[in-house]
């Protein structure tokens, strides 16, 4: 591992463990709040591109069911 | 709805210099009061410190609201928050908004945060927006008035205008939900938040009903 990605593991660790309830679980959610967008982004891109839910959903690592329970009924398909 | 005049828009980004300062990651009435006062140029900001507002005062009341938990404590903001777990916010969107475009990030982030029945997967805001503002009633206010004045544009009268009815108006039962109980939650206000424009006049020995008298005035002086 090199020494940059080393000193980001280390930073990791220290926000995700941070003695700080507060601050620690703030910078969670902060993280949820961009994954949520970006696994849309992604999900809208691959479905757009013909994958299908099981597709994504195996990429994704969670089951068929989940990935359709959450994104089926969204409006896909945005006008780019 | 009426739109906010460049004189609106320049009070809304002192309001959030304001919220930054004290470290506040969303925009509240209570912003908007300091925001009208540091700008200093309008007839809403005469008004105000006609009838006891003024700018040193009002942060100072502001500071003890935050003591007495009815706004919250200074948080970081989301960049310092990612920053602590090595992720560059700044980065990801650039990247993401090369890659995929404007159109498709705000599409993604409707989707992500808008309010659905299910609540599967669904967050309240994320890093890649502005902080919330949650000045909604306020807006309805200021844009009722403006089309009672028949006045196109909202200026800072009217933003305070929006705010002294925002405190002396019950919010609409629509406005108590869920996922309005999240958005504030994740930024740190305390259960039952209202905006606290009226805690902070009221620390100011502002009173209301003459303020509004003031506001209305000066309004009706502005459109003859």
């Amino acid at each position: 591992m090199s020494e940059a990605a080393s000193s980001e593991v280390t930073q990791v660790a220290a926000a995700t463990s941070s003695q700080d309830p507060e601050v620690g679980l703030a910078a969670v959610a902060a993280l949820r709040g961009l994954v949520e967008v970006l696994e849309a982004l992604q999900v809208e891109n691959a479905r757009a591109k013909g994958w299908s839910w099981q597709q994504i959903a195996a990429h994704l690592g969670v089951t068929k069911q989940a990935v359709h329970h959450k994104y089926a009924g969204r409006r896909f398909g945005f006008r780019r | 709805m009426a739109q906010c005049s460049a004189h609106a828009d320049r009070v809304l980004d002192l309001a959030r210099a304001e919220a930054d300062r004290f470290g506040h990651r969303y925009l509240g009435p209570e912003h908007l009061v300091l925001g009208v006062l540091r700008d200093g140029r309008s007839g809403a900001c005469g008004v105000l410190e006609a009838h006891g507002g003024d700018l040193a005062a009002a942060r100072a009341a502001l500071g003890r609201l935050v003591d007495r938990g009815l706004v919250p404590q200074p948080r970081p903001s989301d960049a310092e928050l990612l920053g602590m777990l090595g992720v560059d916010l700044e980065a990801i969107r650039r990247t993401t908004e090369q890659t995929f475009g404007d159109k498709a990030v705000g599409w993604a982030v409707r989707e992500a945060t808008r309010a659905r029945g299910r609540g599967v997967g669904r967050v309240p805001r994320t890093p890649l927006r502005e902080p919330p503002m949650l000045i909604s009633q306020v807006l309805v206010h200021a844009g009722e008035q403006a089309r009672a004045l028949d006045v196109g544009m909202i200026g800072p009268e009217l933003l305070l205008w929006g705010v002294v009815t925002d405190i002396r108006t019950l919010w609409p039962r629509c406005m108590n939900n869920r996922w309005r109980r999240q958005l504030h939650a994740s930024v740190g206000l305390p259960a039952g938040y209202r905006g606290a424009a009226g805690p902070l006049l009221g620390a100011l020995g502002v009173d209301l009903e003459e303020l509004a008298a003031a506001v209305v005035a000066e309004l009706r002086a502005g459109v003859s």
